[in-house]
């Protein structure tokens, strides 16, 4: 069993996302970065789609009630089991009675923690992913907080593993995110056009305050739609990373949470730099830049490449000996 | 790269490098609606496993597609191969009728007098005039069983909140730009709120989780 002692700014049980129901309007409710997300569940000899906690912020805490291997990956964290440091995305070993504590998220914002072995979880619609704003999935279908114990049955002898230091992805400010036109591209002038993603002349947008897991708004210079246009479209499907343009002219990133959208889809962020997405925090900068289909698509083999070649197999994953703790 | 035939029917386009969007129309219309019907039922009964996810809605189909088992490329032209079959409606359901009692003005709800004020009529002309269409669902979604429904008589058609409400309660009924719908959870609600039932649109414990799917036709009733 595991006992949440602080839940940080907010944990909650992700997973690699509920799909196949968008037809009735059900949202995948992924893990944001799920390249993390996708390391951990190696680190851990999990399957593709084992629940995992993906938290915010520092304090959060974490008392182990039995001997159990986990991971921690994402957001590059200060923490500590039982005061020994732990490395970052790397699994470690945790004694029954030990406690987990972060005390500092040093870059990035959503890390994820996993173990080698199964939460007592109900799947709903399929999946553990918690979708928080119809309260279903996950744990209760609500984030974790102070007290909230969660069993976890089997144990699996994992070896240890760890990525190498350097292959770890970027996540500081500022994010340049590349985008593929979306299909209101063309309700935009030129001139909007260059302000948002050209290479040059382009807006450096903020993060606004107003960021959760549905979507993340920006601040800047505004857009202006050609005057032929309606600033409204009749609804229709969305996919993650999609840029949508409100009638204020500031772009909204869409995360794993709507199916269907009303506004301007002027972009979609290329699949390569959705995992940034789980990384933007407010006052961050962001930068877009319009690219190709075809270079969004061999970034996106590039990606998978990548994440193939880290984490396969495990336990042999690197010369890197990870934070051994007993 | 394979060439695409000038003959087809289908309105192909892409969406990044995992989306496919079938277009079937430019307007919200029965007609187009049902094109869009046809084929999301259609794509279902195969159940390719290629493909992740569909989004029917009002002028449109959108395919989410897994990329490490097809291409934008190969799977247009499967589509176009099979299109014949994706336009008929040998696939598609009956619509189903749902009866939907509602508690009409009230604390709940929020916008009736705005509403009244816009239009210049009385709450119980509202009210008759909403309850008296058997609307059609073009879409579900943004959020789980959130039904888009059509089309909203004219004479009570306002446009949406210039800024949403942050939250409002499960069962709210609004109306917005020719359309109305139900809120099925507490949630951000940009319409305009004249309304609220205890019907239940989405139960994930239970398939098919959603009151209402895509076609089906909806009539409210004064409670």
């Amino acid at each position: 069993m595991i006992e949440i002692i602080h839940q940080g700014i907010m944990t909650c049980i992700v997973d690699s996302g509920r799909y196949g129901y968008a037809a009735v309007g059900v949202p995948p409710s992924a893990a944001l970065d799920s390249f993390a997300y996708g390391v951990l569940n190696r680190l851990l000899a999990q399957n593709g789609h084992a629940p995992a906690l993906e938290v915010i912020g520092a304090q959060f805490s974490l008392r182990f009630h039995r001997n159990i291997i986990c991971a921690l990956t994402g957001a590059r964290v200060r923490a500590s089991l039982d005061d020994k440091p732990l490395n970052p995305w790397t699994s470690f070993s945790a004694a029954s009675g030990s406690v987990l504590k972060v005390h500092e998220v040093t870059e990035g914002f959503r890390y994820y923690l996993g173990f080698a072995g199964s939460m007592a979880l109900e799947r709903v619609i399929g999946r553990f992913a918690t979708n928080l704003e119809c309260r279903f999935g996950g744990y209760q279908g609500r984030a974790l907080s102070v007290g909230d114990r969660i069993n976890i049955d089997g144990f699996n002898d994992i070896p240890w593993g760890a990525i190498p230091g350097s292959t770890i992805p970027m996540m500081k400010s500022p994010h340049r995110l590349r985008v593929t036109a979306g299909p209101e591209y063309h309700y935009f002038s030129e001139a909007a056009q260059k302000i948002f993603a050209d290479r040059e002349g382009r807006t450096v947008y903020d993060v606004s305050a107003t960021i959760n897991r549905t979507g993340i708004r920006l601040e800047g210079q505004p857009l202006t739609f050609r005057n032929d246009v309606d600033k409204s479209i009749i609804s229709e499907g969305i996919l993650p990373g999609t840029v949508q343009i409100p009638g204020d002219g500031l772009p909204i990133i869409m995360l794993y949470e709507r199916t269907i959208g009303g506004y301007a889809r002027i972009a979609r962020v290329i699949r390569a730099d959705l995992d940034r997405l789980a990384h933007l925090k407010p006052g961050d900068y962001v930068l877009f830049e319009i690219i190709g289909i075809d270079e969004a698509e061999r970034l996106w083999e590039e990606r998978q490449q990548r994440l193939a070649s880290l984490t396969s197999p495990v336990g042999r994953l690197s010369g890197i000996s990870p934070a051994r703790v007993s | 790269m394979t060439v695409l035939t000038t003959t087809s029917k289908l309105n192909i386009s892409r969406f990044g490098e995992d989306g496919i969007r079938i277009i079937f129309g430019e307007t919200i219309d029965p007609e187009v609606h049902e094109k869009v019907r046809n084929f999301y039922f259609y794509m279902k009964s195969l159940s390719l496993p290629e493909i992740i996810d569909l989004t029917p809605s009002f002028r449109s189909c959108l395919i989410h597609f897994d990329t490490g088992r097809t291409s934008f490329v190969r799977l247009s032209s499967l589509l176009r191969e099979k299109e014949a079959e994706a336009l008929c409606s040998g696939h598609t359901p009956d619509p189903v009728r749902h009866d939907i009692p509602v508690h009409y003005g009230g604390p709940d709800a929020l916008d009736m007098k705005v509403v009244c004020q816009q239009t210049g009529l009385t709450e119980s002309d509202v009210i008759a005039i909403h309850s008296e269409v058997i609307y059609t669902v073009y879409a579900v979604g943004f959020i789980p069983g959130f039904p888009y429904m059509g089309t909203l008589d004219s004479r009570i058609n306002v446009p949406r909140l210039e800024t949403p409400r942050t939250r409002i309660v499960a069962g709210s009924v609004g109306i917005a730009q020719g359309q109305t719908g139900v809120y099925p959870f507490p949630s951000p609600a940009g319409w305009r709120i004249i309304g609220r039932t205890d019907v239940r649109l989405f139960n994930p414990e239970k398939e098919p989780y959603s009151l209402l799917q895509i076609g089906d036709k909806v009539k409210f009733i004064n409670a």
